[in-house]
């Protein structure tokens, strides 16, 4: 028995008694339940494996405080309305809006926090860690802190663009198909059931197969960007001018230069192999997005004040501004974080089948694959990069969960 | 009896309607390619001698409607035409990664299923409780990490570290049925975290959907005793949305599955397409992309009919 396990033991049934004393039943519970867990494990696995879960409850507690900490500084600068939302949101939510904070600041102000270049070789191959290098040097003697940082930027920019650009598509869509009803909503809902019904993982490969290699240049990502701009634009603009030809010519006029300046824009951003990306994870999730958003604006076009409206004789512009948009946006906002995670997820997949992202741009997806041979030399270094996608993900949805919780009134 | 036949029926054909369309947008998207696939194929420096022969080959001078036709009768009798890298049939390819890939989605789902019910029961009826709280940020761990997350943990610490089972799931003909569980075992648990942490939320929804319904709660009122409730009560109702479940997470393994393949370096119908995709080898995935579709579209119909079939109230019409 060594000291380490004395104390291991003596500190969990001390909490336990005390949990138990003070009649706090669940952490009652939860502690007990953990030294009944640690006998077994103790006997099977021997001190190493009660030394895994003593560092594992000890980050635990440590994210905890992290979260606590960092929900009182929020409510602290935060307005009188906004504090007394954040009074409500549980440990985890603020654990993931510290995360997504974390992953913010590290993205915005990666060329400072880096200490090295994104694609600068400083090293030997596979050079361990030392002062210079916080996590040591990937396959090719770079730094992989320095890469960590810039990938924050990468990855999360690229995801972020995609999912903008599939929720406006899909948000203006289903808006459009519950104000209007009748053939351009049964259109827009078949063609939204045939591209669900191919796997997202499959239909991104089968896309990327085909706008991949020569495809991959400035005029086709240029064309396709602007096509797809222009759609989602003339989707707003019918929204906007409806009958009225000189709206119809002004919309047009002011639609075209928009969707050239962003396409020059994103552009100078992105390289057009990202470009292609962002589209191909546009068009697979705006189907989704507009499933959702037909489905939460449909419930809300039957309500009598949008019958009211109507009589009225609003435009239809106003109904989706004014009268749809802010009863439904809890749902809405929670659907584009649950729609960034899967995103996220599915870039990262591909960079890491070596579809995505292309190398020398730092990524966390194609890091994994980069460095996986390390992993059947012990090192943990691969599960890094894979460890910040699966983190940032949790992160963001816990804060959809807590949102999700709020909006939707389920108090089971 | 008949109803419940016309609505079976009918959500067959819509699922064939489906899978047509799905098959025109995986052949004609190709066809989107500027010059032609064997454009494509031989590069900008090919000579136009080359390139003739090239089409002549593959059939390239006819239009793209008959061309539709021709691939459609042959990927219905399972012949999905020659590799463009290869230039081996591609059935013969793929055929037996596509059993291998049947295989390790169905050993994984053999294991998550029962579980993930399971617990997921389990988990609603202990709702709100610590236990309940604890699963809840499991279960949403297990879903946000990447599928090749979990596989290098389970790489590096059942593997590298200790030994216990092989990293890389290689297979021969001649292994017996318990080897190859053991050599498939670890991308099998890969998939079965991921799959019965999505289960199990939806079937824990799905059952406190139904503990909140009034007839529960009048069952409750008159006295019957919990586990009666839940038996007699709550399940018969229950199969429904748990069939539901079980077919949809069992579709989205078949997607999980191409991620646990690279990892594991599994012989499966998922790696094929990630090595076509990256050779442009495009009958490859064109056969890949059907395959993956038509399975998926296979299991949301069985999930569809599955609860048409379970539902008391289609079984017994007024």
């Amino acid at each position: 028995m060594s000291l380490f396990v004395i104390a291991y033991y003596t500190l969990l049934l001390g909490a336990s008694c005390l949990a138990a004393y003070f009649n706090k039943r669940s952490a009652f519970l939860l502690l007990f339940s953990l030294t009944l867990v640690s006998f077994v494990l103790g006997i099977i696995g021997g001190v190493s494996a009660l030394r895994i879960v003593a560092i594992l409850a000890g980050l635990l507690a440590l994210s905890a405080m992290v979260s606590y900490a960092f929900r009182e500084f929020l409510i602290a600068i935060a307005s009188k309305n906004l504090a007394k939302e954040l009074r409500t949101a549980p440990l985890t939510a603020a654990f993931g809006m510290f995360v997504i904070f974390t992953v913010a600041v590290a993205g915005i102000f990666a060329p400072l926090i880096a200490p090295h270049g994104e694609a600068e070789v400083i090293t030997s191959a596979f050079a361990p860690a030392d002062a210079n290098m916080l996590l040591g040097a990937d396959q090719l003697g770079r730094d992989i802190f320095s890469r960590l940082v810039y990938g924050a930027r990468n990855t999360v920019a690229l995801a972020l663009a995609g999912t903008v650009m599939a929720f406006l598509l899909g948000a203006l869509a289903g808006l459009m198909a519950a104000t209007s009803g009748g053939w351009f909503d049964q259109f827009l809902a078949r063609t939204s059931d045939v591209i669900m019904s191919i796997p997202s993982l499959i239909f991104a490969l089968l896309m990327l197969s085909i706008f991949g290699g020569d495809l991959a240049n400035d005029t086709t990502s240029f064309w396709l960007l602007s096509a797809f701009t222009g759609i989602t634009g003339l989707l707003l603009v019918s929204a906007i001018a409806e009958r009225s030809v000189i709206a119809w010519v002004i919309g047009l006029a002011v639609l075209a230069g928009v969707a050239a300046l962003f396409g020059g824009l994103m552009l100078t951003i992105f390289n057009p192999s990202e470009i292609i990306l962002i589209l191909v994870v546009a068009v697979i999730y705006s189907p989704r997005v507009f499933r959702l958003t037909r489905a939460v604006a449909g419930n809300v076009v039957v309500m009598d004040y949008i019958e009211a409206a109507k009589l009225r004789g609003e435009r239809k512009w106003y109904l989706i501004r004014r009268e749809i948009l802010p009863n439904s946006t809890a749902p809405l906002i929670a659907e584009f974080g649950l729609e960034f995670c899967f995103v996220f997820l599915l870039i990262a997949g591909l960079s890491f089948l070596g579809l995505g992202i292309q190398p020398p741009t730092a990524d966390w997806g194609s890091m994994v694959r980069e460095n996986a041979t390390l992993i059947s030399f012990g090192d943990i270094t691969p599960l890094i990069p894979a460890a910040a996608i699966a983190l940032l993900t949790v992160a963001v949805n816990f804060v959809v969960d807590w949102m999700l919780y709020r909006s939707s009134g389920l108090k089971v | 009896m008949g109803d419940i036949l016309g609505l079976v029926v009918k959500r067959l054909g819509l699922g064939l309607i489906i899978l047509l369309v799905i098959s025109v947008i995986i052949f004609f998207m190709v066809e989107l390619l500027p010059g032609d696939i064997a454009q494509a194929v031989l590069g900008q420096g090919a000579t136009p001698e080359n390139l003739a022969a090239l089409r002549k080959e593959m059939g390239l001078d006819q239009p793209a409607l008959v061309r539709y036709l021709h691939w459609l009768a042959g990927a219905v009798t399972l012949d999905f035409g020659n590799s463009i890298v290869t230039g081996a049939s591609v059935a013969e390819t793929i055929g037996e990664r596509f059993a291998n890939t049947l295989f390790l989605a169905a050993y994984a789902a053999a294991i998550a299923v029962p579980i993930s019910i399971v617990l997921g029961v389990l988990v609603a009826l202990l709702r709100n409780s610590i236990f309940d709280r604890v699963a809840n940020v499991a279960t949403l761990t297990s879903i946000s990490s990447p599928e090749f997350f979990l596989g290098y943990i389970l790489i590096l610490y059942l593997a590298v570290k200790t030994g216990m089972f092989p990293a890389i799931a290689s297979l021969s003909n001649d292994m017996s049925f318990g080897d190859l569980l053991y050599r498939t075992f670890l991308p099998a648990l890969t998939l079965v975290l991921v799959v019965t942490a999505h289960m199990m939320r939806m079937t824990r929804a799905a059952i406190i959907n139904l503990l909140a319904s009034p007839y529960i709660e009048m069952a409750r009122l008159k006295g019957a005793p919990p586990w009666k409730v839940i038996v007699k009560h709550a399940l018969p109702n229950a199969w429904a949305p748990i069939i539901n479940v079980v077919a949809l997470n069992l579709a989205y393994l078949i997607t999980g599955v191409v991620l646990v393949e690279v990892v594991f370096v599994y012989p499966g119908i998922g790696q094929a397409l990630v090595d076509a995709v990256s050779k442009r080898d495009f009958p490859v995935v064109q056969a890949c992309c059907l395959i993956f579709a038509a399975t998926f579209i296979l299991l949301n119909l069985a999930a569809d009919v599955g609860s048409i079939l379970t539902n008391p109230r289609l079984r017994h019409p007024k």
